[in-house]
């Protein structure tokens, strides 16, 4: 049963394209990364999935139904995102008693031990808490609402390494106690890759890649060696990234297609195989150029 | 046990051959449950989906076996099964690599034999 | 799949509506405020006039909190803008809404707020009598409000507080037409003031002293408040269907 399904969907601000013709679809029940670049389309995609924009062409349905302005689809969905309105005259411990209010399935107990657990204070207020703390308290709201969809748009900005830690730790026990469809926008896809069934890679509005995180990370590989035999070996082959190293070496990452043959070959060849991570992959995917940022620096 | 993260290995290879050593070592007799994918997922800090495709490859290779409704549990030729597994797969692929190794270091046949026989087992010489 | 939970839009209203009046309890002290600064500036007085004879010197001095109900339905007129503006508007997005409810509950909200800035700007007299008592023990204070009987008091409530509304649907109005573009902020005054410039010029000020005339100088209480709802309904209807284009920007 899909969860969110979409087909061709477009947002236009003015003349720019947000999204661009974006379909994919997402299973219920499972935690799939949104990764892509800063302008790539993933937080305008997340606010019209939580029906805060109104697409402006195509289709979109949540649950089936269209998401903007509907009220089953705003019950069943909560959106976390940095840029959060939590209402300034409630402290947190009232902004938790109203959240409770709202969403049929919310858990107080976690609400408040995860409350305690990263020491805030109940008569504080939400505008004196520094950026990651809040982002500490948005991901308590998110994980406590337990709401069949829940939304993160890069929840751990401003969170130092532990509390990022304890927020994929919390999210993946909560997941597995009690499952609901979860999609996680991250820069981090490193740290957050093993939480992910699924990975949905963003490139210009545009769905570009769509596979089990575990796929991810088998898609591609890396070449290294003299750069003669690398051309020769990768003449009929997509290259993803290319780098020079040293006068006469280069590393190229290539689409993962290699028998077991061919592998041994290539090795006997000189040429140094290795995996290519999810993270690194996604990088190199969407760079504009196969050298990247060397680029700017290899003109003239 | 931490998983190697560093992508030489698919997470799902690594919990199969973890869950393969747990069965070697005697921690799970033959028709006894072995970890869910929720457990393994806790225990390793991993999404259920991956631990569950570690299960599922030791299932298509009847070490483990499905009983609907309660989980995956070990079969009774799982030790056998393994120790042969691991002669022949592992154990041949290691050889290959030392032989594919030598080849390009241009060291003889001979030459490895030599080396092997005076690789140190920690214990007594065979 | 998990059940997905199924809601009433009454429930949500409700839940937004008492939701807001904690949220949004810095209004009331604002009103406080405002009442306070109106009665002040009443200590001056509307008028006075005196007499006297051989015997007996009188000194008359009026005073009026016709100025508390105006400030009254200034707050009215500006709180319905601020509950119109972003860090407001978006409060509901957090949580469980859609337009209608969110429109619904601010409505409700701000009826609440009426009612509360009625019933206080119809005691204000009262106040006002009490601070002159305190500062000259030798006042003999004659009061010609219609607050002596209960029955004149209520009806001054509702039709206070009926106007209090009127000028919160005003008010919702134009912070949702300035939501929709910036435009407005410029386009409502200019088109406002133009109105009363043109009447003033030509002699003919008939545009807005009709406008006002035909609700303000209304003799009958029930064909006034019919009038005013209907008015309400009209304006508060218009945001509505116009605020069903916003969408959430932060």
């Amino acid at each position: 049963m899909s969860v969110i399904t979409c087909n061709g969907l477009t947002k236009k601000y003015g003349r720019n394209k947000a999204l661009n013709n974006l379909s994919f679809s997402i299973e219920e029940n499972k935690i799939t990364g949104l990764i892509g670049r800063n302008g790539s389309g993933k937080t305008t995609l997340l606010k019209i999935i939580a029906g805060h924009l109104k697409e402006t062409s195509g289709e979109i349905k949540v649950f089936s139904e269209k998401p903007y302005n509907n009220l089953m689809v705003s019950a069943n969905i909560i959106f976390i995102h940095d840029q959060m309105n939590l209402p300034a005259a409630l402290n947190l411990k009232e902004i938790l008693v109203v959240a409770a209010n709202f969403y049929e399935n919310w858990n107080s107990e976690l609400a408040n031990r995860l409350f305690d657990y990263f020491s805030f204070n109940p008569s504080h207020y939400y505008q004196d808490l520094s950026k990651g703390m809040k982002s500490t308290f948005n991901s308590i709201l998110g994980l406590s609402a337990r709401c069949p969809l829940t939304l993160f748009d890069e929840p751990t900005t401003g969170m130092d390494a532990g509390v990022r830690h304890d927020f994929y730790r919390a999210m993946l026990k909560d997941y597995i106690s009690y499952p609901r469809s979860i999609i996680i926008s991250s820069h981090h896809l490193n740290e957050v890759e093993d939480l992910l069934e699924d990975i949905l890679l963003i490139k210009e509005g545009k769905e570009h890649l769509h596979l089990p995180s575990e796929d991810f990370k088998e898609w591609s590989i890396g070449m290294q060696g003299k750069t003669a035999i690398i051309n020769e070996w990768t003449v009929d082959k997509e290259i993803i990234h290319t780098r020079s190293i040293g006068l006469d070496q280069s590393y190229v990452v290539v689409r993962n297609q290699f028998s077991e043959q061919e592998v041994q070959r290539a090795r006997i060849a000189g040429i140094e195989l290795s995996p290519v991570s999810a993270s690194d992959l996604c990088v190199y995917l969407t760079s504009k150029t196969e050298g990247g940022i060397d680029d700017v620096f290899n003109h003239g | 046990m931490n998983l190697n993260l560093d992508g030489t290995k698919p997470i799902y290879l690594q919990i199969s051959e973890w869950l393969e050593r747990e069965i070697l070592n005697g921690n799970f007799e033959s028709d006894q449950k072995i970890y869910s994918q929720y457990q393994l997922a806790e225990i390793f800090n991993i999404n259920p989906a991956t631990a569950a495709k570690g299960l599922n490859i030791l299932a298509d290779e009847n070490i483990l076996y499905k009983k609907r409704g309660l989980g995956m549990f070990v079969t009774s030729a799982a030790k056998e099964m393994i120790l042969t597994k691991r002669k022949n797969e592992t154990l041949k692929k290691l050889v290959q690599e030392i032989v594919l190794e030598a080849e390009r270091l241009s060291v003889s046949k001979g030459e490895l034999i030599e080396m092997i026989k005076a690789a140190d087992l920690g214990g007594e010489e065979k | 799949m998990m059940s997905l939970t199924t809601v009433s839009l009454t429930s949500i209203v409700k839940k937004q509506y008492s939701y807001k009046l904690k949220a949004y309890v810095q209004v009331f002290w604002n009103l406080v405020f405002l009442q306070l600064l109106a009665i002040l500036f009443s200590l001056n007085g509307v008028g006075m006039s005196g007499s006297s004879s051989e015997t007996l010197e009188v000194e008359v001095h009026y005073y009026s909190a016709d100025l508390v109900a105006f400030f009254t339905m200034l707050w009215g007129f500006i709180i319905a803008i601020i509950i119109t503006t972003k860090a407001y508007r978006n409060d509901d997005f957090t949580f469980v809404t859609n337009r209608l409810s969110h429109n619904l509950s601010n409505i409700l909200f701000l009826l609440t707020a009426s009612i509360i800035g009625g019933l206080t700007a119809m005691l204000s007299p009262n106040l006002l009598k009490v601070i002159m008592y305190i500062f000259d023990r030798q006042l003999m204070v004659a009061s010609t409000s219609a607050a002596g009987s209960l029955n004149e008091f209520i009806i001054g409530i509702c039709t206070t507080s009926l106007y209090i509304f009127l000028f919160c649907a005003l008010g919702y109005l134009i912070g949702t037409l300035v939501q929709i573009h910036k435009v407005f902020v410029v386009l409502v005054p200019a088109l406002f003031f133009g109105a009363l410039f043109l009447g003033g010029v030509s002699g003919n000020t008939r545009i807005v002293s009709n406008f006002f005339g035909f609700i303000f100088t209304e003799s009958s209480i029930l064909l006034f408040m019919t009038k005013i709802i209907i008015s309400c309904t009209l304006v508060f209807a218009s945001a509505l269907v116009l605020s069903t284009r916003l969408e959430v920007k932060q």
